[in-house]
C-alpha cells in the first residue's frame, strides 16, 4: 500500500512536471506573430544565421531600454540561430562586474552598455573593439537598411573617440551605437512662475534670482538638484551650466592637462551655484541623488530642476507626480555669449575585445539598435529620449511626447540637440575627477573652505591623480 | 607492506570540509594582501609591479585616510557602548515576568530579518528632511524639526548610527536574554536570603554573572561596527563632506568606483588590522570573565 502511494506520488509528480514545461512554451500564436516581425528583419541583405549555433552571453545596466529588449530576445534567437544568455545588474554593480571582466578579458559579457565617458576608461587599455569593420563589412551590415544615417550625428560624435587624452571625441573609431539620447535643460513650475511674475531665467544669475523669489513665494524649494559626494552631483546640470556659463571657453582640464577648478571663472559659477543650493535649494541637497531630486520636483517640492530632459517622463506622467501640465522647459542658462552647451550622454551598445564571437555579438547589437527594436522600446517601454530621428518623428512617438509641458519639450529638446555635446574633457580618469570636484562642492556648501580653497585642492588633488596614473607627465 | 586501513583515513577525509574552507577564507585573503603591495590599477595593467609598502605610506599623507580611522574608530566606540547598553536593557525586560513575552520576543527579531541595504532605504524614505518624511512629520506634532537627518554633517553620523542600531539591537538582545537565561539560580537565593534586592541584585550578581556574555555581544558589535557599509553605502555614500566616510567606504572607493585596487586593498588591510587587534583584545577579556565565572 506504501509502495503504491509512492509511486502514484512520483506519477503525479511527473504530470505536473510535464504541464509545467508544457506552460513554459510560448503558446503557437505568438510564433505565428513573432515570423510576422521576423520579416522586417529579413528584409535586411545579410545572413542573419551566418553565426548559427553560436553563444553570446551579454551584460546589461538595469534600464527601460534592458527592459524593452528582455521579451524581444527569442525573436532574435528563432532569427540568427545564436544564443542568447544575459546578465542584468543595478548600475554601480553592473559596472564594478563589468570592470572586473573587462579588465581580465574573460569574455563574460560580450556585448555590453556603455556609453562615451566610460568608453575612454575602456578604449586606454584596449578592453572594447571599434564597430567601424563590423558596419563597413556588407556581409555584416546592410547599410541600407540599418540606416546609421538616422542615428542623431551628434550622438554618433559622441560615441567616437581618436583615443587621445584631453580631446579627439566625436573623430577616430565608432566604440558603441547609441540606444538614447540624454541631455540636460531646465525644467520649471510654469503655473507659479506666471503666478508671482518670475522671468524664466536665461542667465545663471537669472536662475539665483528666480530660486530665491520661488523660496520665497511659494514656500517650497526654489531649485533642486542632486548633490551625493559623487561624480554624479556634477555629470549633468552643474557641468552644463558651468559649460554654458563660460561659453564653452573653459574646461576642467586645459591643453596639457592642468586641472583648472581654481581658475577664476569657474570659482565664480561654483560659488554661486552652491550658494543657490545653500539658500534656496533642499535642506539635504548633499544627500540627494539623481532619483530623489527627479522625486522632489515631481512631487512638487521644487520649483526647478536643471537634469536630464526625459525626466519628463516623469513629471508628465500625472500616475507618478503633481505636476502633470504645470511644468515649462527651457534650455540651460547660458553665459554672456547667449549660448548653452549642455552636455550629452548616450547608453550604447559595444563589444568586449576578449569576445570570440564577434560576428554573432555584431548581428546582436545591429537587431538591438534597428530602427524597429528602438521604436518598440520607446513606444512600448518609455525608453527615452529616441536616439533614432526615425523614432523621434514617429506619429506615436510625436503624440506621447509632443504633449509634454504643451509642445515645449520637444521643442526644446530638439533646439538643445543642436549644440550638446558631451561636456568632459576625454581621459580615464573621469569617474574620479568628478568624485573629487563633487566634494570640493560639499566643502563649499558646508563652509569649510572658501570656493577659491576647495577648488584649488581639488585641482592639486586631480593632478597628482593623472600624474600618479601616467596620463600626465 | 604497511598498508592504511580505511578507517585510519576518516579523521582526514572528516577534515577535508574545514581545509577545504580554510583555503577558501586565506586564498583571497592572502590575494588581498599581496595586491595592497602593488600598484595594482584595473585600467592600467602596464603600471602593475610591487611598491612594497608604497600604498601604505602613502595612505599616511591622504587627510581623508586620518579621518577615516578616526570615524572608523569612533564610531565603533558610540555605536558598541550605545548598542549593548540599550540591549542590555531591552534584554533585562524580556527576561522579567510581563505579560506577552514571548510574543514581544519574536516581534524582537523581525529587524534581524531584513537585509541591512533594505532597512537603510526603508529609514532614508522616512529620514526625508521635509515633513513628507514620517519621522519629521512624527516629530513636527511635538513642536521639533524638520530634522535635515542625513544631509548635515553631525546628524548625517547619529542617522547612521540610529539605522545601524535599529537593525542590530535584536541580535545583541538575544546574545544577552540567551545569557541571563542560563545564569545560575543558587546566587540570587542566596542574596535574597541575606536581603539583597533590585539594583544590588543585579550590581553585584546579574552583571558579573552576565560579563561573558556582555563581551561576547561587544566583540560581535565591535567587529560589525567597525567595518560597516551597507548603511552608509545606501545612505550617504561617505558624505555629506566626508562626514561618515569609514575605511570599508574608502576601500571601496579606490577598488570598486576608481578601478585602484592597490589603495583600495591597502585600506581593506588596515581595516582588518583594526577588526583584528580589537577582537583579539576582547576575546582576551572574554576568555578570563569566562574562566572567573566558571562558565
Amino acid at each position: 500500500m506504501v509502495t503504491w502511494t509512492g509511486r502514484r506520488l512520483v506519477a503525479w509528480l511527473v504530470v505536473w512536471l510535464c504541464l509545467a514545461l508544457g506552460a513554459g512554451e510560448a503558446p503557437p500564436a505568438a510564433h505565428a506573430q513573432d515570423d510576422a516581425s521576423l520579416a522586417y528583419f529579413r528584409q535586411a541583405k545579410i545572413n542573419w544565421r551566418q553565426a548559427e549555433g553560436q553563444k553570446l552571453t551579454i551584460g546589461l545596466n538595469k534600464h527601460p531600454f534592458t527592459e524593452s529588449l528582455l521579451p524581444l530576445i527569442p525573436q532574435f534567437e528563432r532569427l540568427s540561430g545564436i544564443k542568447v544568455d544575459y546578465l542584468i545588474l543595478p548600475e554601480q554593480e553592473y559596472f564594478s562586474k563589468l570592470v572586473a571582466d573587462l579588465s581580465q578579458q574573460r569574455g563574460e559579457f560580450t556585448v555590453i552598455m556603455t556609453g562615451p565617458m566610460r568608453n575612454w576608461q575602456y578604449v586606454t587599455p584596449g578592453w572594447i573593439v571599434p564597430l567601424d569593420t563590423f558596419l563597413n563589412d556588407p556581409k555584416l551590415t546592410d547599410r541600407a537598411w540599418y540606416k546609421l544615417d538616422d542615428f542623431y550625428p551628434a550622438l554618433i560624435a559622441a560615441n567616437r573617440w581618436s583615443g587621445k587624452v584631453g580631446g579627439g571625441v566625436g573623430e577616430g573609431p565608432l566604440y558603441s551605437i547609441p540606444v538614447l539620447a540624454e541631455s540636460y535643460i531646465l525644467a520649471y513650475r510654469k503655473d507659479l512662475f506666471d503666478q508671482y511674475k518670475i522671468k524664466v531665467p536665461t542667465t545663471m544669475e537669472e536662475m539665483v534670482d528666480a530660486a530665491r523669489l520661488i523660496k520665497k513665494n511659494a514656500g517650497i524649494d526654489g531649485i533642486v538638484a542632486r548633490g551625493t559626494p559623487s561624480v554624479s552631483t556634477v555629470a549633468t546640470g552643474f557641468i552644463s551650466g558651468i559649460k554654458s556659463y563660460t561659453d564653452g571657453k573653459w574646461n576642467e582640464l586645459d591643453d596639457k592637462l592642468n586641472p583648472t577648478f581654481h581658475d577664476p571663472r569657474s570659482v565664480k559659477f561654483t560659488q554661486m551655484w552652491v550658494d543657490m543650493m545653500r539658500e534656496s535649494g533642499p535642506a539635504n541637497w548633499a544627500n540627494m541623488t539623481w532619483y530623489d531630486a527627479m522625486e522632489s520636483f515631481a512631487a512638487g517640492q521644487a520649483g526647478m530642476i536643471v537634469d536630464a530632459d526625459f525626466f519628463a517622463a516623469t513629471y508628465e506622467d500625472p500616475k507618478k507626480s503633481k505636476v502633470a501640465g504645470k511644468v515649462g522647459y527651457a534650455l540651460v542658462p547660458s553665459g554672456s555669449g547667449g549660448k548653452p552647451f549642455a552636455g550629452l550622454w548616450t547608453w550604447a551598445l559595444g563589444m568586449s575585445k576578449a569576445t570570440k564571437n564577434k560576428e554573432a555579438a555584431w548581428l546582436f547589437i545591429q537587431w538591438a539598435t534597428s530602427p524597429q527594436t528602438l521604436l518598440n522600446a520607446t513606444l512600448e517601454y518609455r525608453n527615452y529620449n529616441p536616439s533614432r530621428i526615425s523614432v523621434m518623428t514617429n506619429p506615436k512617438v510625436q503624440q506621447i511626447m509632443g504633449a509634454w509641458g504643451n509642445g515645449s519639450y520637444v521643442k526644446t529638446q530638439q533646439e538643445n540637440l543642436k549644440t550638446a555635446r558631451v561636456a568632459w574633457v576625454p581621459h580615464p580618469e573621469r569617474t574620479r575627477l568628478g568624485d573629487i570636484w563633487a566634494r570640493a562642492l560639499h566643502e563649499i556648501y558646508f563652509k569649510r573652505a572658501s570656493a577659491e580653497e576647495a577648488l584649488k585642492k581639488a585641482s592639486a588633488e586631480i593632478d597628482k591623480v593623472l600624474v600618479e596614473v601616467g596620463l600626465k607627465k | 607492506m604497511a598498508r592504511r586501513r580505511p578507517e585510519q583515513l576518516v579523521p582526514y577525509v572528516l577534515l577535508l570540509p574545514a581545509f577545504l574552507l580554510l583555503i577558501g577564507m586565506l586564498y583571497p585573503f592572502c590575494l588581498g594582501l599581496y595586491y595592497s603591495l602593488t600598484s595594482y590599477y584595473l585600467q592600467y595593467p602596464h603600471l602593475f609591479r610591487v611598491v612594497w609598502l608604497g600604498n601604505y605610506l602613502a595612505l599616511l599623507t591622504e587627510p581623508v585616510f586620518v579621518y577615516s580611522v578616526e570615524f572608523t574608530v569612533g564610531y565603533a566606540l558610540v555605536a558598541v557602548v550605545i548598542q549593548v547598553g540599550l540591549g542590555l536593557a531591552v534584554a533585562l525586560f524580556l527576561h522579567a515576568r510581563i505579560p506577552g513575552r514571548s510574543v514581544l520576543r519574536a516581534m524582537m527579531l523581525m529587524p534581524l530579518m531584513m537585509p541591512p541595504v533594505i532597512t537603510a532605504l526603508m529609514w532614508k524614505i522616512m529620514m526625508a528632511s521635509t515633513n513628507a518624511g514620517i519621522l519629521n512629520y512624527g516629530l513636527s506634532f511635538v513642536g521639533i524639526g524638520p530634522i535635515n537627518w542625513l544631509g548635515a554633517v553631525n546628524s548625517a553620523m547619529v542617522s547612521i548610527l540610529i539605522i545601524d542600531t535599529w537593525g542590530n539591537l535584536p541580535f545583541v538582545a538575544l546574545i544577552l536574554l540567551g545569557g541571563l537565561q542560563s545564569l545560575p539560580g543558587e546566587p540570587y537565593e542566596a542574596a535574597r536570603v541575606d536581603g539583597a534586592a533590585g539594583w544590588d541584585v543585579f550590581r553585584y550578581i546579574t552583571l558579573p554573572l552576565l560579563k561573558p556574555f556582555i563581551i561576547l555581544a561587544v566583540t560581535f558589535r565591535a567587529m560589525d561596527a567597525l567595518r560597516i557599509f551597507d548603511v552608509i553605502y545606501a545612505t550617504t555614500l561617505g558624505g555629506p563632506a566626508d562626514a561618515t566616510m569609514n575605511l570599508h567606504m574608502r576601500a571601496f572607493f579606490y577598488a570598486f568606483q576608481w578601478y585602484q585596487m592597490g589603495t583600495g586593498m591597502a585600506y581593506a588591510v588596515v581595516l582588518l588590522a583594526l577588526v583584528f587587534a580589537a577582537s583579539y583584545v576582547l576575546m582576551g577579556y572574554w576568555r578570563r570573565a569566562a574562566e572567573r565565572t566558571a562558565l
